[in-house]
């Protein structure tokens, strides 16, 4: 039977995150709109909910007199990444075998 | 097979126009294609400058020639008192890397282990400087040149697998072959000359490229 598809990662943006932040060791709030082609403000809900599910840490400090944001994935966010590709992956072969 | 790139093309720029658009239903095969070109939006940027090997490149052939000529024409007995300037150059280096450090949007575990790379080399720079003097006696400046040369290549080769760069690779292969060069040549004081001959290979010539990889970018 297939894996149910987290409904966490399952999502455009949230996705979209945790795949950079798992191919880096950190990065700025800036550089994942920059690369999401995101708005600050739908980001930053999802930012949220990803720290929430515990997926990522977020810290907050100042850099030069700016508030600025870094993320970092989790041990747990890497092994929900995990999982979620290899539900993909099943999705995938299933689909192949038809 | 030009129909199936400009598909991809399209699902993969419609992503980043509807990155909003948070109701979109992805389907297995567009999610693994999202999470491939994230990671590979990730992985684009080529950080190196090459100024950290220009700056210990150049510092390091003019110091070494320098002692060349005070041990070879003046017969200095204090001739390795030429390396104490080094020390300027590891507070700059340490300011600089702060602040590029500070100014970096983004860490890659690539920057990471390079980082630590360079941080074993120093470590064992100083260490093996510490272990000649306490372990021969006397005589202990006669090996440093190729002991030193063997330890150049290994940061310079290790980051050129890890950057996929060839000219340090190249480099650090030619640090280790002059190393060997070097207990061949048995008057003490042209063994010095290794050295600059090794930083231009081994670091100035990959910093230049580097440079130029950079500013293409």
């Amino acid at each position: 039977m297939f894996k149910d598809l987290d409904p966490i990662l399952h999502s455009q943006l949230r996705l979209a995150v945790m795949s950079l932040l798992i191919s880096v060791k950190e990065a700025e709030f800036i550089f994942i709109k920059e690369k999401t082609n995101s708005t600050a403000g739908n980001l930053s809900v999802q930012i949220q909910k990803l720290k929430e599910a515990g997926y990522i840490e977020v810290t907050k400090d100042f850099k030069d007199n700016y508030p600025n944001t870094t993320c970092k994935i989790t041990k747990q966010g890497i092994a929900a990444f995990e999982d979620y590709v290899k539900a993909l992956q099943e999705y995938l072969k299933v689909g192949q075998k038809k | 097979m030009h129909s199936s790139i400009a598909s991809v093309h399209f699902i993969c720029s419609n992503y980043f126009y509807k990155m909003d658009n948070d109701n979109l239903e992805l389907s297995p095969q567009q999610s693994l294609q999202l999470i491939e070109s994230m990671i590979n939006r990730a992985k684009d940027k080529f950080a190196e400058g090459g100024f950290m090997y220009l700056l210990w490149g150049w510092a390091v052939f003019f110091l070494s020639l320098t002692q060349f000529v005070l041990l070879h024409f003046f017969q200095y007995t204090y001739h390795y008192i030429v390396w104490m300037v080094s020390w300027v150059i590891v507070i700059y280096q340490l300011v600089h890397t702060r602040k590029k450090y500070k100014k970096q949007k983004v860490h890659t575990y690539t920057d990471y282990i390079i980082g630590y790379i360079w941080l074993t080399f120093v470590v064992l720079i100083f260490l093996l400087g510490f272990l000649i003097g306490r372990l021969t006696s006397g005589e202990y400046y006669t090996y440093i040149v190729p002991i030193v040369l063997a330890l150049y290549g290994m940061p310079i080769f290790l980051t050129g697998i890890i950057m996929r760069f060839k000219p340090l690779i190249i480099g650090g292969i030619g640090c280790w072959m002059l190393c060997i060069i070097t207990t061949f040549i048995h008057i003490y004081d042209y063994q010095f000359l290794m050295i600059p001959l090794a930083m231009l290979i081994a670091w100035i010539i990959p910093g230049y490229l580097l440079r130029a990889k950079y500013k293409s970018q």
